[in-house]
């Protein structure tokens, strides 16, 4: 049985419209800490060759002239024009900034302390029992089973874990797969702004035709009109994440309702990004492949990082029926074929940690929340309520800089502590300009310390 | 629903391996199929990655340390000046560093060339990119390289050329000449090269490994990509990278992540210790495979299979059927599956053209514990007939 050779894919090339560009006060206000925060071109491609994503002319390379010890002296290394736009993330260079003035990053998110014992002994064990060798693609069994126990007990849904599970390097490649594996150039995908940002980097990856809509304060509710104008027989799939970075906002039953409603009608697939489901605080997070008549058209993407603490180990999945877990699966095996062996092992485990492992994050995290919120309110800044995640969202306005970006650095360089400019979330960055981003992923200590820094220094203007 | 898939992933079918590991497991199978050690990881790596784990580096993480050995080895082994800052992008292991190379330089359209047979990953990672693979034959039995072949496969469309060496499946490792004559076409095409590196250290009878990377005029136009996986048996850790030119290595960062973010933290610091192994720890990966090779290479020989060409590299040999079999690849896997309990990979699932030849070869892997190479011996010495050929070829 051959492989079916040269593989020809018959799509069209077309254009995304809408196409993000890093806020210009970037490339003004800070200084590059090292070479590779910019897609560098070499210098003698001149700027009118970098064009703008409506462009699709494939790239003519430049005739190569050969010098007497048979080394061309230049020659035009093109990157995929879908791509020359992605820079290093904000995350990465905020955390830069933030060694350099010294601050305490409430920025980035991922927790200053570990995670739980009971899960890193099992991933050493599995090491010393020589689980170091390549897993099965789509997931080592036992994990694919704890998932699908978890699920059914957070949703009641029965899904069979060795043909409706993907186990993926994190839930950013879980994306990824699903969004390669099913969105074909020119596909119609709604997201919601603001949205993490690797959504758009691999929508456009995918070709896809982005369409936005915004989720705006102070309750960042769901905008159902807007839905409805938006949704249409040609929308392919629709990606959506709650509870929701950055703004905490979950996604209630009646939104969850009209949304599905809107699948059902025009036959429209959903993705939905679940990552912090066990951070919910003020309501019940819902799973929308719950709801009737959904379960068949949805993907419903989780991990382990941050539930347990341990971002840096790289366990997510897909859940969805077969019909769709294939092209998953399919992407995923292309992408990065497996995932880490032992840590795998390590997340089965942590998967079957009891209720009250559950209670005790949650109560952690309440904590740590209201110190922040408190601290953030007494400064002066605008607290939009959220309800789940362990972000919060903030009005900066009130100290008097003219954008979230240079808001941002003020608050690095000038008060030590860091913290996110959102515009990095929207498709359009100036709907963001008024709001930045904290984080309460850090122990008690700093988070105080972070406020203390703030009541000190953050004066109203 | 079906309709909903990408074009890709409809065009994707099971490959023909899955289906033969599952009969392989039903029986508990000698597995000489897939490409990984049975025997346990180098102690000295398995305690850095345990002690990362119990020091917390279980955070997103970039091991800046990592791209300083890299630089180390590159400037050892091939004579390369490489930026650590800018010329490397740390990936979620050698596939993902290919994955994220493709879509960092891949315009829909745009022809990559490869040679084959080829691990089967390569292809269908260029289209989902968008690209067209273009596959150039190596002619057996020493696949050797056909210039003239290989100027056939350049159009105007071309892009790009992946090279693996030492190669999967062949156990090839490509020459000077051989690199020569691809590196003469990626300048004068002005073509952009990926390696794919991951047995560099897995290379017997003293065969020099030398990178396309370091010919003139080619490390500004190529990527070398490769792993932990096979140098220091952790397949299962997902760590690799990919060095190149630092627009396409900042590309390829930014690009993995959004795909992964991050390789596993305590996977990355363990690598810093097996980047600075000694170099006795390789000498003894060479001679431990080198003798593992001769022992399936004479083994092979022994019961009728056709090897004319010995590997040179890689930790595989690939065994052709004798032209008295009247069995198809697919077929003799089966029947050494049932009948001797010994599991192998049809070499079909490597090649991507029809040739006269494309059902004639086996791939089997010798990256086994002794006592499994031993063990898969007995079993098939078990049913040779009376001139000492298995009965089935």
């Amino acid at each position: 049985m051959l492989l079916p050779s040269c593989i020809r894919p018959s799509f069209r090339i077309t254009t995304t419209t809408t196409f993000y560009k890093h806020s210009s006060h970037w490339r003004h206000h800070i200084t590059p800490i090292n070479h590779s925060r910019r897609l560098s071109v070499p210098t003698f491609i001149n700027s009118a060759s970098i064009s703008t994503a409506s462009s699709t002319t494939v790239e003519d390379h430049q005739p190569s002239v050969m010098a007497q010890d048979g080394s061309t002296p230049h020659h035009p290394l093109q990157v995929a024009k879908r791509l020359e736009k992605f820079k290093t993330t904000i995350f990465t260079q905020m955390s830069s900034l933030a060694i350099e003035h010294g601050a305490i990053n409430l920025g980035q998110g991922f927790p200053n302390f570990d995670g739980p014992d009971f899960v890193k002994d099992v991933a050493i064990q599995a090491i010393k029992d020589g689980k170091n060798q390549y897993a099965r693609g789509f997931g080592v069994p036992d994990l694919n089973s704890a998932i699908a126990a978890r699920f059914h007990k957070d949703t009641g849904l029965t899904v069979d874990p060795e043909k409706e599970i993907t186990v993926t390097s994190g839930c950013t490649e879980a994306i990824a797969a699903t969004i390669l594996g099913l969105i074909n150039p020119g596909d119609e995908v709604i997201v919601f702004a603001p949205f993490y940002d690797s959504y758009e980097a691999t929508l456009s990856m995918a070709g896809a035709k982005i369409t936005c809509i915004t989720l705006r304060p102070p309750d960042f509710s769901l905008p159902i009109e807007e839905l409805k104008s938006k949704v249409s027989k040609n929308t392919r799939a629709i990606l959506m994440n709650t509870p929701h970075n950055p703004t905490g906002k979950m996604f209630t039953r009646e939104e969850l309702d009209q949304i599905a409603s809107l699948c059902i009608e025009n036959d429209v697939l959903v993705f939905s990004d679940e990552v912090y489901d066990k951070l919910s605080f003020e309501m019940d997070h819902i799973s929308i492949a719950s709801l009737p008549g959904m379960y068949e058209r949805t993907v419903t993407l989780n991990s382990l990082g941050k539930t347990f603490s341990l971002t840096g180990w790289k366990i997510g999945w897909a859940i969805a029926p077969t019909h769709l877990i294939w092209g998953v699966k399919q992407a995923h095996s292309y992408l990065t074929f497996a995932t880490s062996t032992p840590m795998q092992y390590a997340a089965a485990a942590a998967l079957r940690a009891p209720d009250s492992y559950y209670e005790e994050l949650r109560k952690d995290y309440k904590a740590k929340k209201e110190i922040l919120v408190e601290g953030l309110k007494s400064v002066g800044f605008n607290v939009y309520p959220s309800s789940g995640t362990y972000f919060v969202v903030v009005d900066h306005t009130p100290f008097g800089l003219p954008n979230d970006v240079a808001f941002c650095e003020y608050l690095i360089k000038e008060v030590g502590v860091v913290a996110i400019p959102t515009s990095v979330f929207y498709l359009d960055p100036s709907e963001g300009k008024n709001l930045v981003r904290f984080t309460f992923c850090k122990d008690e200590e700093t988070l105080r310390s972070a406020v203390g820094r703030m009541k000190e220094r953050l004066a109203r203007k | 629903m079906e309709k909903k898939l990408s074009s890709i992933a409809k065009s994707l079918k099971p490959s023909p391996i899955q289906q033969l590991s599952l009969l392989a497991q039903r029986g508990n199978a000698v597995n000489l199929a897939e490409g990984f050690p049975d025997f346990p990881a180098p102690p000295h790596i398995k305690a850095a990655a345990l002690s990362a784990i119990t020091s917390d580096f279980n955070q997103y993480r970039h091991v800046q340390g990592i791209c300083s050995l890299l630089v180390d080895k590159m400037k050892q082994m091939h004579g390369l000046d490489v930026d650590p800052l800018t010329d490397i992008a740390i990936c979620c292991g050698q596939t993902e560093a290919f994955a994220a190379t493709m879509f960092a330089i891949i315009n829909p359209g745009d022809e990559v060339i490869l040679f084959e047979p080829s691990f089967e990953t390569y292809g269908t990672c260029i289209s989902m990119a968008g690209g067209i693979p273009v596959y150039v034959a190596l002619d057996p039995p020493y696949w050797t390289l056909d210039e003239v072949k290989l100027l056939d496969a350049f159009t105007a469309k071309t892009k790009a050329l992946v090279l693996n060496s030492p190669h999967n499946p062949t156990g090839k490792v490509f020459n000077m000449g051989e690199l020569e004559i691809i590196a003469e076409y990626c300048r004068t095409k002005d073509c952009i090269a990926i390696t794919d590196e991951v047995y560099e250290h897995i290379i017997y009878d003293n065969e020099p490994h030398i990178s396309l990377a370091s010919l003139p005029g080619m490390q500004n136009r190529t990527i070398i990509t490769s792993s932990l996986s096979k140098t220091y048996s952790v397949t299962g850790w997902r760590v690799g990278w990919a060095i190149g030119p630092s627009c396409i290595a900042s590309a390829i960062r930014n690009i993995h992540t959004k795909v992964t973010d991050s390789a596993p933290a305590p996977f990355q610091e363990a690598a810093l210790t097996a980047l600075r192994s000694p170099p006795e720890y390789y000498i003894s990966l060479r001679a431990e495979y080198e003798s593992k090779r001769d022992f399936v290479f004479k083994l092979l020989c022994q019961v009728g299979f056709q090897v004319e060409f010995k590997p040179l590299g890689s930790f595989f040999i690939f065994a052709a059927l004798p032209e008295t079999c009247k069995l198809t690849d697919v077929e003799f896997v089966e029947e050494l599956i049932k009948e001797a309990g010994v599991v192998a990979v049809p070499g079909c699932g490597f090649f991507h053209t029809k040739h006269d030849y494309h059902n004639r070869y086996i791939r089997f892997a010798f990256c086994k514990d002794d006592a499994t190479l031993t063990s898969a011996a007995r079993k098939m010495q078990q049913l040779v007939d009376a001139s000492g050929r298995l009965r089935f070829l």
